[in-house]
């Protein structure tokens, strides 16, 4: 058996979805699209059931990837039953969902979650009457308390139904429905679609276009427009049948201080600047117990064994790739995660990105930019991945080059692990002074010459809540398993790759022919070439191999601040990592891709030649 | 070749073909199309080399896999229109026309313009020629759907102000308005109000925020 949970973002699904399948969920790429949907499977009365987490949308019938998946989700009949997820404080809004997948007409139930935060405002929802009215067993759940959770399964088991809602729509869409169905013989959902010029059959495409103009003519007013006024209005008779409303004190509204310009933005900027300084923080404090623990328990052992000089050098390039990761994985993007997913389920996200819409503009973006670039100071790659909900290519090849350049965790560890530790921690935040400059410099001149249109934010502004610790943990632990699924083995691989060419000697070749840019424009040692040319791999390598290569971790002692200052720089800007061009590549083509590697390099180099000849 | 003659000609080969299993010779064609031989074998000299249709040596039409394609396209969105008008008239669609004079006297004027519209779209059934020219008009209104409404747009409202939405103008952010419940006829009001002209509107007990070049594309009147 396999069940679907559908719902509006924030509704509470993943909550749902993580108490249904405790741990061992999975993360995969749908087929076909670069969604990803989680994965859980469960065993109920010696049954196996598979869980998935659709992405939470508002509509079926848009076009964007994750609402184009789900709907062929639907089609298709990809689950055996399809468990929706709906807010109760929002039911109206909910239900205009809930009425698009019932015409798909697959077993459905009702879950009316929130049902407490309800409550709590005063409105009481009568689940009798609304299950008489969608024909489909509802429960009424609140998944922070983890009430009536445990019945979700054996109801979507044991009643589910397809739902009966049949939405009463405008006379002209009836006649335009029966129409198709009748001369071109396609399912009432697919000819709604067509009727909003949206499908793969160019025939009922034709066919519907034409009826369209006709209504539209009519009616002074878009098809999509009509049916999506007919859903709603019929989403609010159910409502106004089942729910009843005693008045309650109004709580006091946070948002008259998140949401003005003053005192708005500075709670913005305050937010985003404490987040930075505690991974910061916090994450060169763990790193530092991390890599001394791993030295003295590991890697000394190891190299005490004495083992043939191939198969040392091996070893000792594995362990090393595993320190890094750990060193880096745990203290700095774990702590990052956490701060990102208690911005997110706090619901401030959204107010962060209305407040910096203004600010966005001036570089051709809008508010909801802000999400993949905060994204970004964790890691690229999902950074750029997030990048899909900027609706035109404009936005996303503007906000590629933008989120490329962001210091990630990956980068902090280099200017942490360089420039604070020898040269002194004023000089690393000048570094991130001078990547914001050049950010915005870059964001100023891409968004004059990018072609394309611009598109403005719309954005439902999530209801403030409480964050719940075990919600932030399980999601942050989530998203660090993708990041040690990607990283670990890139990492290792290029690794015990370095180890072998500087046991073969070729890393010293390498370092030869491009000693003119290193030594000469740069003024750095021969040896950070193959530290920087690693740093392509993961950007932490590049300060990890300076450290094998300089044969100490004492860089003080070996190189000049000014040296290794140039040094952070440089691998800061330089060319993104591996991973972040390839997913760059997949995202947004290989122009997109080619281009920003390019602009980085140039960048990075130039601004290090320019360090180096004033600070000499 | 006007791309709409180009259509006409592949539809009525593909309906001939369908009615007769077989497919028309030129004279046929241009008997069903009441047309000049002679203006049709140039015609179709015209779509051989388009790659839509082949004549044999005997004349014989016959539609290539491109040319099929068109025709049948166009053929049954023509045939969905005349059910689609006849639907809304609630009549079977032969008798649509003649009873219209029986009852031309007692009628509502939404029928008779409905009415119109059938007959007028039946003319260009068989003025085929003259059909497209129309459509392309119609097709200039379907861009400016939304600009019909002439309502103020919701940033010329203040902060707290409650609304009713007009119209969505614009077509390509309308849906997500849609979606989060601003449709027409729905109360909003605006509960911030940036400077710059961002808004957050609270409809449907939610909380929407929209930048100021969305919410100019949202037309409202003032709630009584």
């Amino acid at each position: 058996m396999k069940i679907a949970l559908l719902g509006n973002p924030g509704v509470g699904k993943s909550l749902i979805f993580n108490q249904l399948t405790g741990l061992g969920v999975e993360v995969n790429r749908y087929p076909g699209s670069s969604v990803e949907l989680e994965y859980g499977n469960v065993c109920y009365k010696q049954e196996k059931t598979e869980i998935i987490d659709l992405p939470g949308i508002y509509s079926l019938d848009g076009n964007s990837e994750e609402e184009t998946l789900v709907r062929t989700f639907l089609a298709i009949g990809g689950a055996d039953v399809i468990v929706a997820v709906l807010d109760a404080t929002k039911l109206e809004r909910n239900l205009y969902l809930f009425v698009q997948a019932a015409e798909f007409s697959p077993k459905m139930i009702a879950v009316i979650n929130m049902i407490d935060a309800a409550e709590r405002e005063g409105l009481h929802i009568d689940a009798g009457i609304l299950s008489s009215h969608l024909g489909v067993p509802v429960i009424l759940a609140a998944a922070s308390e983890g009430r009536n959770i445990d019945r979700i399964l054996p109801v979507a088991l044991g009643e589910a139904t397809p739902a009966r809602v049949h939405v009463p729509y405008d006379h002209h869409i009836e006649a335009a429905l029966k129409s198709l169905e009748k001369t071109i013989k396609t399912p009432m959902h697919t000819n709604l679609l067509a009727l909003q010029g949206t499908g793969d059959d160019p025939v009922l495409l034709d066919a519907a276009g034409a009826i369209a103009q006709e209504i539209e003519m009519r009616h002074r007013m878009s098809v999509g427009q009509i049916i999506a006024t007919n859903r709603h209005n019929f989403a609010r008779e159910i409502t106004s049948l089942v729910i009843t409303r005693t008045a309650q004190k109004k709580p006091y509204d946070l948002d008259s201080l998140l949401t003005r310009t003053f005192p708005g933005i500075p709670i913005l900027c305050t937010i985003l600047f404490l987040l930075l300084l505690s991974v910061f923080m916090i994450g060169s404090w763990m790193e530092g117990i991390i890599v001394e623990a791993f030295t003295n328990l590991i890697i000394t052992p190891f190299t005490a064994l004495a083992l043939p000089p191939l198969w040392d050098q091996i070893g000792f390039s594995l362990l090393i790739a595993l320190q890094a990761g750990f060193g880096i994985a745990f203290p700095f993007v774990f702590t990052f995660y956490i701060g990102l997913s208690l911005l997110e389920d706090t619901g401030y996200m959204t107010r962060a990105a209305f407040l910096a819409d203004r600010a966005m503009h001036r570089i051709g973006l809008h508010g909801e930019a802000i999400i993949p670039m905060v994204i970004g100071f964790g890691c690229t790659v999902p950074a750029v991945m997030s990048l899909r909900l900027l609706k035109t290519r404009r936005e996303q090849t503007i906000a590629a080059v933008l989120v490329t350049m962001i210091p990630c965790s990956a980068r902090t560890v280099v200017i942490a692990g360089i420039v604070a530790a020898f040269v002194g921690i004023i000089w690393a935040f000048s570094i991130y002074l001078i990547v914001f400059v050049l950010l915005i410099l870059t964001a100023v001149v891409l968004s004059r010459i990018t072609p394309g249109e611009q598109f403005g934010m719309i954005v439902e502004m999530s209801t403030l809540r409480r964050p719940q610790a075990n919600l932030v943990l399980a999601k942050s632990w989530l998203r660090i398993k993708e990041f040690l699924f990607i990283a670990m083995p890139v990492l290792i691989v290029t690794s015990i790759l370095l180890g072998l060419c500087q046991y073969l000697g070729l890393t010293e070749l390498f370092e030869q022919a491009v000693a003119p840019v290193t030594v000469t424009l740069l003024g750095l040692p021969g040896y950070a070439s193959t530290a920087l040319l690693f740093g392509i791999f993961r950007k932490e390598l590049a300060f990890e191999t300076l450290a094998v290569l300089a044969g100490t971790a004492n860089l003080g002692s070996v190189m000049t601040s000014v040296q290794l200052y140039t040094f952070a720089i440089v691998s800061v800007l330089f060319v993104p990592c591996v991973s972040t061009i390839a997913v760059l590549y997949r995202q947004l083509g290989a122009r997109i891709a080619i281009i920003t590697s390019i602009y980085t390099v140039f960048l990075g180099l130039f601004i290090g030649a320019i360090i180096n000849i004033l600070m000499k | 070749m006007q791309p709409s003659l180009r259509e006409d000609y592949l539809e009525a080969v593909q309906i001939f073909s369908e009615k007769n299993s077989r497919f028309p010779l030129t004279e046929e064609l241009a008997a069903a199309l009441l047309k000049p031989v002679p203006e049709v074998r140039s015609d179709m000299a015209e779509l051989v080399s388009g790659g839509d249709v082949i004549v044999s040596l005997k004349g014989e039409i016959t539609l290539t896999a491109q040319g099929k394609q068109t025709g049948t396209s166009v053929m049954k969105k023509h045939e969905t229109l005349q059910c689609f008008l006849s639907e809304i008239l609630g009549m079977d669609k032969t008798s649509a026309s003649d009873e219209a004079c029986t009852l031309e006297h007692t009628i509502s004027d939404e029928t008779i313009d409905r009415l119109g519209k059938l007959i007028v779209t039946r003319e260009h059934h068989r003025h085929h020629g003259k059909r497209k020219h129309t459509k392309s008009g119609d097709r200039t209104c379907r861009v400016e759907t939304g600009e019909f409404c002439q309502s103020p747009c919701i940033s010329d409202f203040h902060e707290g102000e409650e609304v009713i939405i007009q119209c969505i103008h614009g077509r390509a952010c309308a849906q997500r308005l849609l979606d989060l419940g601003l449709v027409p006829g729905e109360r909003a009001t605006i509960k911030r109000k940036l400077s710059n002209g961002a808004l957050v509107v609270q409809v449907k007990g939610c909380d929407v925020a929209v930048s100021p070049e969305i919410a100019s594309a949202i037309g409202v009147e003032r709630s009584p």
